[in-house]
């Protein structure tokens, strides 16, 4: 009896928004992104640069030095990216990452997702390097996890060991168990399935959306294509003129990231872009 | 414990018998440097890389510098392997065996501090295991290339060395030996051409693909810049294996090497940095009119912070001592003029690599974010110096023991009959 393979295509094409006029800072997605992902706690976590985070909430003034009416804030929670490249000449599109690791440790699916092995890592930071968003954290320290903490580690996602780089997957393990519920179910079309990472599960103001960047009709894509979305640095989203931009990015390649940032204020997006503003 | 005794009796005999007082507080400050080296690796190796200052911003520190010089600087090996043998310069006979051994030690310690740089240096293997090919032989990423071609030139480097320690005064009694070592010599060129198709290819990932190919950050990108480390290779390499027998035959007080080999050493270098130095401008007219503003930056914007512009001007400033003292005859003829020279070659070469690494990793990737700097910790230090100091006691082990020099020996069998 031969046995009938069903192939399902995948569509999906993870991304999310972040609406930062809607952001307070609270933090909210930080600690569950930590408690979610298993970040260990170091004997000295003051020691910013050295500290193990996936989503780091930054806090963006317009100028040090400004006054009280002048002066502006915004808070931006940045994880990984999860850059695309794009094709350009003879390159492949890869996000800037993945094709500098000499051990293929990571590598991105084809559901858009940056993924990171950190059992094949061999922890030469090259990914790091090249990473322009700072999005990934390398293991100075061995993870500890001291006392009761340990009993709250989640069972999902693995702890890694020193020397070993870990990064912001958008939590994929969930949509992994959300996978496997629908199998019980009887639905086997991967693209039934869809889920929420935890950071955005979090957020008291809404201000984190996540969803499926190829379905038009989803809220994300919606706010993507909209005016106020601004992608993090990438400035080939400036140039208007398409046939410049068509030659641009022929001659190199850009990050082109599927984290899309929401907001109104020009200074913001000003600074967002490397442009001095006033 | 009598023949414990003994036995380091007879080594430090052996080590320190007939040295001068100069020399002996050289040596005892290089051991000293190599038991901190061997202290502070075990406690690297053992409790991780937290040790250090580098961190999730400064990915990179000192390891990288040291690789990114010993490598540049250890390419001086193959050029003048390929002008010896392919060319058939015989002047440049009297250094090869030196050179040979100075590129030997460079790529040997260029492992050792990417091993350190390592957070799971037990996974070195993976590297070649699990190599990141692209198309084809076309490797995906260039440490895949670093990995594989400096092993292949490192191989190449130990074969060139055997003859050298082959025609040591007591192994080359025997016949056998001699006959090797003989043959050996006549089919050097084989690697030296083979040693030269590789080196081209790792040194300009080691040394500059792998910071041109990161097309996500303004500071380094930039697609020639590997082409330009072949080519900085070759200039300061030259100089490099001029520079390192002229002190050691000041040190001795001996002529180590003729001095027509030491000039016609540095006329190549003097030559080749006519090209390096045309391909820097041409690298920093770039980045300051297409790469920069590709990426949305101001050049002037990236270069500020502690590594700022003054690396580079200090770059350009130690360039005129290659350029004029080594290129004019006049200069060259003096041996002062020729050592400054040579040296301000090796400082621009190192300056270059210093500042591809502290400048890039102190730009700041978002604009709210300040420069920021790095201090190397003791245990970098050591290590880094350590390594340094063994390679220096290497080299001395091997002027005392081996025909690392074999102008020398010949005058001195002459002098005997």
């Amino acid at each position: 009896m031969e046995e009938k393979k069903i192939e399902v295509k995948m569509k999906r094409r993870w991304g999310m928004v972040v609406d930062l006029d809607k952001c307070t800072g609270c933090g909210k997605c930080s600690v569950a992104c930590n408690q979610e992902n298993n970040m260990p706690i170091f004997e000295d976590d003051s020691d910013v640069p050295k500290r193990v985070a996936f989503l780091e909430l930054m806090k963006v003034t317009n100028d040090r030095d400004a006054k009280f009416p002048d002066v502006k804030t915004a808070y931006l929670p940045k994880m990984c990216q999860q850059c695309e490249g794009n094709n350009s000449g003879k390159h492949k599109a890869e996000p800037p990452c993945v094709s500098v690791c000499p051990a293929v440790a990571t590598d991105v699916g084809d559901d858009g997702v940056v993924s990171q092995v950190w059992s094949r890592c061999i922890g030469c930071r090259y990914c790091q390097t090249a990473c322009p968003y700072e999005a990934r954290a390398f293991n100075w320290w061995k993870p500890e996890y001291d006392g009761s903490f340990k009993k709250s580690l989640n069972t999902e996602v693995s702890v890694a060991s020193r020397g070993t780089i870990v990064k912001c997957t958008f939590c994929s393990h969930i949509w992994k168990r959300e996978r496997d519920k629908a199998v019980a179910k009887g639905i086997l079309d991967i693209n039934e399935v869809s889920y929420t990472p935890a950071c955005v599960g979090t957020c008291p103001t809404g201000a984190m959306v996540f969803g499926d960047l190829n379905d038009p009709d989803s809220e994300v894509s919606k706010l993507a294509s909209t005016d106020r979305a601004v992608r993090l640095t990438n400035v080939i989203d400036d140039e208007k003129n398409p046939e410049k931009k068509k030659a641009l990015l022929n001659k190199k390649q850009f990050a082109n990231p599927k984290v899309y940032y929401l907001t109104s204020q020009s200074w913001l997006r000003d600074m967002m872009r490397f442009k001095k503003n006033s | 414990m009598d023949k414990v005794k003994k036995f380091f009796k007879a080594c430090y005999d052996g080590i320190f018998a007939g040295t001068s007082k100069n020399m002996r507080i050289a040596l005892y400050v290089l051991f000293g440097l190599t038991a901190l080296f061997l202290i502070f690796a075990i406690q690297i190796l053992f409790w991780g890389l937290g040790y250090t200052d580098m961190d999730n911003n400064f990915t990179w520190g000192a390891w990288i510098i040291g690789d990114l010089g010993l490598v540049g600087l250890g390419g001086g090996a193959f050029t003048t392997g390929y002008i010896l043998y392919i060319f058939r310069v015989d002047k440049l006979r009297p250094i090869i065996n030196s050179t040979v051994l100075i590129g030997f030690m460079c790529y040997l310690f260029t492992f050792v501090f990417l091993l350190f740089d390592l957070g799971q240096p037990l996974r070195c293997w993976f590297g070649f295991a699990y190599p990141n090919w692209g198309k084809g032989v076309y490797p995906a990423s260039m440490l895949t290339e670093v990995f594989f071609c400096l092993s292949f030139y490192f191989c190449i480097l130990i074969v060139e060395l055997i003859p050298v320690i082959l025609e040591h005064k007591v192994l080359i009694k025997n016949k056998y030996v001699a006959a090797i070592a003989h043959y050996m010599h006549l089919l050097m060129w084989t690697m030296a051409a083979g040693g030269t198709f590789l080196s081209f290819f790792h040194q300009g990932s080691l040394g500059g693909g792998m910071w041109g190919a990161l097309y996500a950050k303004t500071v380094w990108y930039s697609p020639h810049f590997f082409y330009m480390a072949i080519v900085a290779a070759m200039a300061g390499g030259t100089s490099f294996m001029t520079l390192i027998p002229y002190i050691a035959s000041k040190i001795l007080n001996k002529e180590l090497v003729p001095m027509e080999t030491f000039q016609l050493l540095a006329r190549i270098s003097g030559f080749i940095f006519i090209f390096y130095f045309v391909f820097r401008i041409f690298d920093i007219y770039k980045a300051v009119a297409v790469y920069s503003p590709m990426g949305g930056r101001a050049y002037t914007d990236m270069w500020g912070g502690y590594y700022g512009l003054w690396m580079l001007v200090l770059e350009i400033i130690l360039f005129v001592g290659p350029l004029v003292l080594l290129n004019v005859k006049k200069y060259r003829d003096q041996e002062k003029y020729m050592v400054t020279g040579l040296a301000c070659a090796v400082g621009a070469i190192v300056i270059s690599k210093l500042s591809v690494l502290l400048h890039g990793f102190a730009a700041p990737n978002f604009p709210w974010k300040g420069f920021t700097a790095y201090g190397p910790t003791i245990q970098e230090w050591s290590i880094t110096l350590g390594c340094f100091a063994v390679m220096i006691l290497i080299y001395m082990a091997f002027v005392k023991w081996f025909p690392l020099f074999p102008h020398l020996e010949h005058d001195e069998h002459e002098a005997h009959h």
